[in-house]
């Protein structure tokens, strides 16, 4: 058995462990300074024994200590200091004299009561532990975790490129199973259509023909036997003759303009599903938009003006025709958004192998939850009867047969920004080119 | 003589620890408040000789107890027994006429010290 | 097991606790050279679930900083310090910090404020229930919190605690902190014994 008090294991604690010991009294005289202090400070015992330690150590925080070791005398409790918030309390050289990576040892500090037995703290003990290796580990980690962070931040930045891409796809499709069917829509009823303009042609003619006739008959009701006039006149009261010449000529005019509207649905189904692949050519942007404006005119009250800001693109290859559809569908769009008075601005520009023109009012805006639907075929938000809800869906697809995008941006109140973008040239586009890249958010 | 004493202090707790701490074989007579009204209520029906106050006590506190003590005559001697033991309580409650304040926990001989001082304790 | 203190004990406690307020207060005061008030300990028995509310409680919805730091021996537990950045900067230039923090120094502010109140809170209530106590080195909760997020009920190792809590103003400086001292139920009975211990001395 081993005897401790032969190895004297107190003391060789003290001094021998790879920490800094040493101990104040309430006037800050050093009362203990064991060998760790020792060799870092390269102040032995009989120099700084009975010493002021601000005195000895001119160049430690004197006021923050003198405070901290106050506050252990006076509470009889521990404290403590960490490198992470003061690196250290003595400016020691490091243990890494070859391996290096920091500037002195980074120190943890504890300070604590030695009380006699009233219980009144009569020494301060402060611990120093060299934590130089274990700071440069936490460091290191630290660098880790944010290289690791950034590399997820930009995996989240990657999947919602991609959820955009997969939504923007998903649109495409449905437009084309929606393009098919418009199709076959318009070629089965063109006929039936047909069938019943002529003949409310030939209704609108037999009946003038047969008016002509009661028209005769009316001159002649005067020469007729009182009773036959008395019979006539109760036959004209009874079927409501007066009201029934007026209304047959409304009710002929309503069916026409009936018949008109549903051969203009037609008509735009069929452009809709429809889009040539001839006719393709290398056209300037900004001489379509101004042709476009001509043709405009009249739809752009006289409060609302046009603004251009054109950044003069190179020209592009497509079928200049349904661009300026486009063109024209987005204008007229524009010019409808104003109660009163507003501004159109049209840009032009181009960015990497795109050209773009932007249509951007300051009206009413497009209020969120229809911001999604405004390219589906028949969505509208306009009165019934006026509009066939077609135009944004044709444009959509002429956009996309051009392998070019069609993207909107509206806040309610503040006004509405449609952005077409077409491809320098059709169908040479490089496989790898990122379409995302130059996408601006699709219907947010 | 048999001194009447009142213990007022909110705490039944407080009220024990400092009968313990009084001196053994003094001849007292002690009632116990609960509250600031209650030890007024006391007081005022007259007969007590010394008064032991707490400090922070719901509704009316020591320092309001005094304050009415004053205005009655202060009758009776009044020794200050709280937590409370920054100098600027004791100062105040010497202004307001208490003759002494003794900190808690009550020290018997701190306590009985107080008593001989001011000759309550013979 | 879920323990309660019963009414006796909760008096005693509750007594105890406001001398252990005084003795803090003087030590606190001392070394800070101000005068300072600690509040009369409210003591409750509360459920994990319900700490967040308590927190938000006191100081209502402003950004608020917390420090924590465990004690052990004849009871265990740990105490929580939340202060507003306002009072924090306030309490450091009474410290002896100057001018303004950088972000280690506010930290180390945080850490030293509950070392001081909540040693001396804890200290001065187990000094007179008689029970020895040590404490841990103190740690850092967060800065820039909402009250509801200093302490997450699900990250909890207990389920329900007995609760002290206690406000420190310093008032010639309108600083104020406010501290919550937690035992977890099954240690309540070890603060139970030594206050049974007590009341039999009365």
């Amino acid at each position: 058995m081993v005897d401790l008090k032969d190895l004297e294991l107190p003391g060789f604690i003290v001094e021998r462990l790879e920490l800094g010991v040493f101990a104040v009294d309430p006037d800050f005289n050093v009362m203990l300074w064991n060998r760790f202090m020792q060799t870092h400070s390269g102040k032995d015992l009989e120099s700084v024994q009975g010493q002021n330690l601000f005195e000895i150590f001119p160049e430690l925080p004197q006021d923050w200590l003198k405070r901290k070791i106050e506050s252990v005398f006076a509470l009889g409790n521990y404290a403590f200091t960490s490198w992470e918030h003061r690196a250290y309390l003595f400016r020691f050289k490091h243990n890494r004299p070859i391996t290096g990576g920091v500037d002195a040892m980074l120190q943890n500090c504890t300070f604590l009561p030695l009380k006699d037995s009233t219980g009144t703290v009569r020494l301060v003990v402060i611990t120093l532990q060299d934590c130089t290796d274990t700071a440069l580990i936490q460091q290191r980690l630290a660098e880790a975790i944010t290289i690791s962070d950034e590399e997820r931040r930009k995996q989240q930045e990657l999947i919602v490129k991609l959820e955009d891409a997969k939504n923007q796809l998903f649109q495409s499709e449905k437009m084309a199973s929606i393009g098919q069917l418009a199709a076959g829509v318009a070629h089965e009823i063109n006929n039936p259509i047909g069938f019943v303009n002529s003949n409310l042609g030939s209704l609108e003619r037999n009946v003038g023909d047969l008016m002509k006739l009661v028209n005769a008959f009316e001159k002649a009701e005067a020469g007729l036997p009182p009773e036959s006039q008395i019979t006539l006149k109760r036959v004209k009261k009874e079927i409501d003759f007066e009201f029934l010449k007026d209304d047959f000529t409304d009710l002929i005019k309503e069916t026409k303009e009936g018949l008109d509207h549903v051969r203009r649905i037609v008509a735009d189904l069929k452009d809709f599903s429809r889009v040539d692949q001839t006719g393709w050519q290398i056209a300037d942007l900004e001489k379509c938009i101004d042709t476009t404006l001509n043709v405009v005119a009249n739809e752009i009250k006289y409060n609302v003006t046009v603004v251009k800001e054109y950044g003069h693109p190179p020209h592009v290859e497509c079928v200049p025709g349904q661009i300026n559809q486009v063109l024209m569908n987005l204008l007229v769009n524009a010019a409808q958004a104003f109660p009163e008075r507003g501004q159109i601005t049209v840009r032009t520009g181009d960015e990497g192998m795109y050209v773009w023109v932007e249509v951007e009012d300051n009206g009413v805006g497009i209020p969120p939850e229809n911001l999604g639907r405004i390219f589906e075929p028949f969505f509208t938000t306009k009165p019934v009867g006026t509009g066939t809800g077609l135009g944004l869906s044709v444009c959509y697809n002429i956009v996309r047969k051009h392998e070019g995008e069609l993207t909107v941006k509206s806040e309610v109140g503040k006004g509405t920004c449609f952005r077409l973008s077409l491809p320098l040239f059709h169908g040479k586009l490089d496989e790898t080119s990122d379409q995302t890249e130059a996408s601006t958010v699709n219907a947010p | 003589m048999t001194v009447s004493v009142l213990i007022v202090d909110d705490s039944p707790i407080a009220r024990k620890m400092l009968r313990k701490a009084l001196p053994a074989d003094w001849d007292i007579s002690i009632q116990e408040a609960g509250d600031g009204v209650q030890a007024i209520d006391i007081y005022r029906q007259g007969g007590v000789e010394l008064m032991f106050l707490d400090l922070t006590m719901p509704n009316i506190d020591g320092y309001g107890v005094l304050e009415v003590l004053q205005a009655e005559g202060l009758n009776c001697i009044v020794i200050v027994v709280s937590a409370d033991v920054q100098p600027q309580a004791r100062e105040r409650v010497l202004a307001m006429g208490a003759i002494a304040f003794i900190p808690k926990p009550v020290n018997p001989e701190g306590l009985q010290e107080v008593l001989k001082q001011y000759g309550i304790l013979v | 097991m879920s323990l309660r203190l019963n009414e006796d004990q909760t008096a005693a406690l509750q007594e105890l606790a406001n001398i252990g307020m005084g003795q803090a207060g003087n030590s606190i005061a001392r070394i800070w050279k101000e005068f300072v008030h600690l509040s009369i300990p409210k003591i409750n028995m509360v459920e994990s679930t319900r700490i967040p509310e308590l927190i938000h409680g006191y100081v209502g919805d402003t950004e608020v900083s917390a420090s924590r730091q465990a004690f052990h021996g004849g009871f265990r537990g740990e105490v929580l310090v939340i202060v507003t950045s306002n009072d924090r900067n306030g309490l450091a230039h009474l410290m002896g910090y100057e001018g303004s923090l950088d972000i280690a120094e506010r930290e180390e502010v945080l850490l030293d404020i509950v070392n001081i109140l909540g040693g001396a809170c804890v200290g001065g209530i187990a000094q007179q229930v008689g029970a020895e106590i040590g404490f841990s080195a103190p740690s850092l909760i967060g800065e820039h919190l909402n009250p509801l997020e200093v302490i997450k009920p699900n990250q909890l190792a207990i389920e329900t605690a007995l609760s002290l809590e206690v406000r420190f103003i310093v008032e010639n400086r309108s600083l104020s902190a406010h501290l919550v001292i937690l035992l977890p139920n099954n240690e309540v009975k070890a603060l139970a014994d030594l206050l049974d211990q007590f009341l039999c001395t009365l």
